[in-house]
């Protein structure tokens, strides 16, 4: 670069030879960002909605159903933390005020049996008159300390609902049973909706489904006016943002409020699809993998808090199954592979050194150890784990070996992470991958249960170290 | 326009400023000068609310904001710009500005999220009139620049953008807080440049605190000297820097003595204005 280059834009200018540079699959990827977002966003629901018409296993459909809620839930907390930057820990108790309004609302415990369309209304309107009311400590709070104090506020209504089945009125003699204690509040009225009962968990993942899309275009709509911007405005720096004339104290709580009003929304149609609540659907195990979601879909992203809560809700659920777990497994060990290791051809070769070896050891340890050989610790027949199974050997103390392998395999994998010699990488990454596909079948596929938050635990930290700022978050810069 | 009276500010044990009373009329230029540590900050956030004053009173075209939000002094026609500049980083150029436009707006919550006309139409004069603002300023700030992160900017056009952000509220009184601190020589000339401009061309009122003298000689109308949080002088550029307390405040009590004399000192040998003096 001459000297006359200088202060001129050099790096947009050569920006059409870098986006030329990134490879069909980043190119593609750039297409799709660019897109209209409700052109992408309707041909997604379009596909979703055709899904109980594809298949009637209603265990997928309700895994379906539920993946809609927590992405209600992970649109709502979103608003607090993502836009406002207020860190809320009580989120649960707006779902549960929802959920145990509506029981209330329309069930036999008060007699009261409201229509849908009024009772969806009426708890929208009193969570977000909650949100309200819990958002006021965050005018004087901030960060820590508005954990803490909303935290509390979770687990008092926990504890609430626990023990409000006798309350003690002064106009009644006997206890009033106001929420079923722990036993919650059962045969709820399901929704009404055109004057069709709902029954069936595909109505159910259709309610969810026509919500989530009627939340996303509202937050949408909300961000791109002069709310949202006061609301970035506020996260980035508060006092700026209230020397330029933003009301701060107005927009946290309008923040507060919002995020409370669609997890009402979520809590009532949870409530009529559940028929019953208890106590325990509201707790912190809840919160926390709703943040989870949250932050791995990217704080402040509208696509991220639904990819976070539909990865976070699927992957487990698809660890369960031994066939899909195994699928998941080895695919995605093999795609990572490919793509993490560049040139293509050498993650090519790996996986074919990996196999290769696999075969050499089963061929001399059956030649020299038969006698002290078994048989797989969770045996399968069929599909790929009866394929993997006939490729390795198991020894006759398989879960301790196991055990012991866990261990070294997870001192591999760090030592390969720093090591800078890329052949020596190479090298060491062939024994790995073959001893990882042995603890997988020795340990890992036997206990799903242990599995699924390994899994889950892996693949937060890789993201967290990663990319901290979550899947379709960006970047953001502190004060520089 | 803006009118300080016998205003006190106490923090604790520390009196950071002693009955100060100063007024600036409409279209005037007032500069702020004092060593560090005079309080020239702290008033600026006295005025702009951030403080409530101990004792005192401060009035905007008649009206008292003494002890109200920032956000509600904002709104009655006063805007800042920081000494460390606190720009939106994350957020883009033009955001930057747009989201200053808030006090000026009345969307409401409804209208939002059914994106009525009557919304659409604010939002597309919040652009206009975010884009005017940066205009101000020239191309540096313009085009593509538009849509880049504030992070990705310049100290200089940082600064800039601080002014437009300010600028978006539509202020009648612009305080700008040290607008051209960190700028080299041709960097400050363009700053004098544009407060002229500002007050001519935008029509605001300006008070800024300036340490640069040939700046603040350069477009003052009148000068107010702070000491330890009270007056210590006020007038014309000339009146201000030839003040023996000024002189004292900012070189030392040997300075002003000779200059007294009218003789100019071989030790000391300079006015004030001299010692500042860099480019002429």
């Amino acid at each position: 670069m001459s000297l006359d280059n200088i202060g001129q834009d050099e790096w947009l200018a050569q920006a059409e030879a870098r986006r030329a540079a990134r490879g069909r699959f980043g190119r593609a990827l750039d297409r799709l960002a660019a897109a209209n977002p409700f052109v992408v966003g309707g041909m997604l629901f379009a596909l979703a909605a055709l899904l109980p018409l594809l298949t009637s296993n209603d265990y997928i459909i309700r895994i379906a159903g539920n993946v809609c809620l927590y992405g209600l839930l992970a649109l709502g907390l979103n608003v607090v933390v993502g836009y406002a930057g207020l860190l809320d820990l009580g989120y649960m108790a707006f779902f549960g005020i929802g959920g145990y309004g509506y029981a209330m609302l329309a069930s036999n415990q008060f007699g009261i049996h409201l229509p849908t369309p009024v009772a969806l209304i009426v708890m929208v309107g009193v969570t977000a008159l909650a949100g309200l009311l819990l958002g006021l400590p965050s005018l004087r709070l901030t960060g820590d300390y508005l954990a803490i104090v909303t935290l509390g506020f979770a687990q008092i209504f926990v504890l609430l609902t626990n023990t409000m089945d006798r309350v003690n009125l002064p106009w009644s003699s006997a206890p009033v049973n106001i929420t079923g204690g722990p036993n919650g509040i059962t045969a709820i009225d399901p929704l009404h909706v055109f004057g069709w009962e709902l029954s069936s968990v595909g109505g159910y993942f259709y309610v969810l489904l026509a919500a989530l899309a009627l939340v996303l275009v509202v937050l949408r709509n909300i961000n791109q006016s002069r709310v949202g911007r006061a609301w970035r405005a506020l996260r980035e720096d508060t006092l700026a943002a209230e020397a330029m004339g933003m009301p701060v104290r107005r927009l946290k709580l309008l923040a507060f409020a919002i995020g409370a009003a669609i997890a009402g929304l979520s809590g009532s149609i949870f409530a009529a699809w559940q028929t019953t609540v208890f106590p325990q659907n509201f707790d912190v195990a809840l919160l926390i993998t709703l943040y989870a979601m949250v932050v791995l879909g990217g704080l402040g992203s509208l696509p991220g808090a639904v990819a976070g809560a539909f990865l976070l809700s699927v992957i487990p659920e698809l660890l369960r199954g031994p066939d899909t777990a195994r699928l998941l497994f080895y695919g995605g060990v093999i795609a990572l592979t490919l793509l993490l290791i560049k040139p293509r051809w050498r993650g090519v070769v790996l996986l074919l050194a990996v196999l290769a070896l696999g075969f050499a050891v089963k061929l001399v340890a059956i030649s020299f150890w038969s006698a002290s050989l078994g048989a797989a610790p969770a045996p399968v027949s069929t599909g790929l784990g009866a394929l993997a199974q006939r490729w390795l050997i198991f020894p006759e103390n398989a879960a301790l070996v196991g055990n012991l392998l866990f261990v070294i395999v997870i001192g591999l994998l760090m030592a390969i992470s720093r090591l800078r010699r890329p052949n020596l990488r190479f090298a060491l990454l062939i024994p790995t991958l073959y001893l990882l596909a042995f603890v997988w079948e020795t340990r890992l596929a036997a206990e799903p249960s242990v599995t699924r938050l390994l899994f889950l635990g892996a693949i937060l930290v890789l993201l967290m170290t990663y990319r901290p700022h979550g899947l379709f978050g960006k970047p953001r810069v502190e004060v520089v | 326009m803006l009118e300080l009276t016998n205003v006190t500010k106490n923090f604790g044990g520390l009196q950071a400023v002693h009955d100060l009373s100063f007024a600036i009329g409409v279209g005037e230029i007032v500069s702020l000068i004092g060593p560090n540590g005079a309080g020239k900050s702290t008033v600026m956030n006295i005025i702009t609310g951030i403080y409530a004053p101990t004792a005192g009173d401060i009035h905007l075209n008649g009206a008292s904001i003494a002890g109200l939000p920032p956000d509600e002094i904002t709104r009655q026609g006063l805007a800042r710009t920081f000494q460390s500049l606190r720009l939106f980083l994350n957020m883009s150029v033009i955001e930057n500005v747009m989201a200053a436009a808030y006090p000026r707006t009345s969307a409401a919550l409804w209208q939002i999220i059914l994106r009525t006309p009557g919304f659409r139409r604010e939002e597309a004069r919040i652009r206009e009139m975010a884009e005017e603002k940066l205009a101000f300023f020239g191309a540096r700030l313009q085009g593509y620049r538009y849509d880049q992160p504030a992070y990705s900017l310049s100290y200089a056009n940082r600064r800039r953008l601080e002014i437009a952000r300010a600028m978006a509220t539509e202020p009648k009184l612009l305080l700008l807080d040290e607008p051209a601190a960190g700028m080299n020589p041709h960097e400050t000339e363009e700053i004098t440049h544009l407060i002229g401009e500002l007050r001519d061309r935008g029509g605001y009122t300006i008070l800024v605190i300036e340490h640069d003298m040939g700046l603040v000689e350069g477009i003052s109308d009148r000068v107010i000297a702070l000491d330890y949080g009270q007056k210590i002088a006020e007038g014309s550029f000339h009146a201000v820097a030839t003040n023996e307390r000024v002189i004292e405040a900012y070189l030392g009590r040997k300075h002003a003595r000779s200059q007294e004399s009218g003789v100019r000192s071989q030790e000391s040998g300079a006015r004030v204005i001299d010692v500042f003096d860099v480019s002429r």
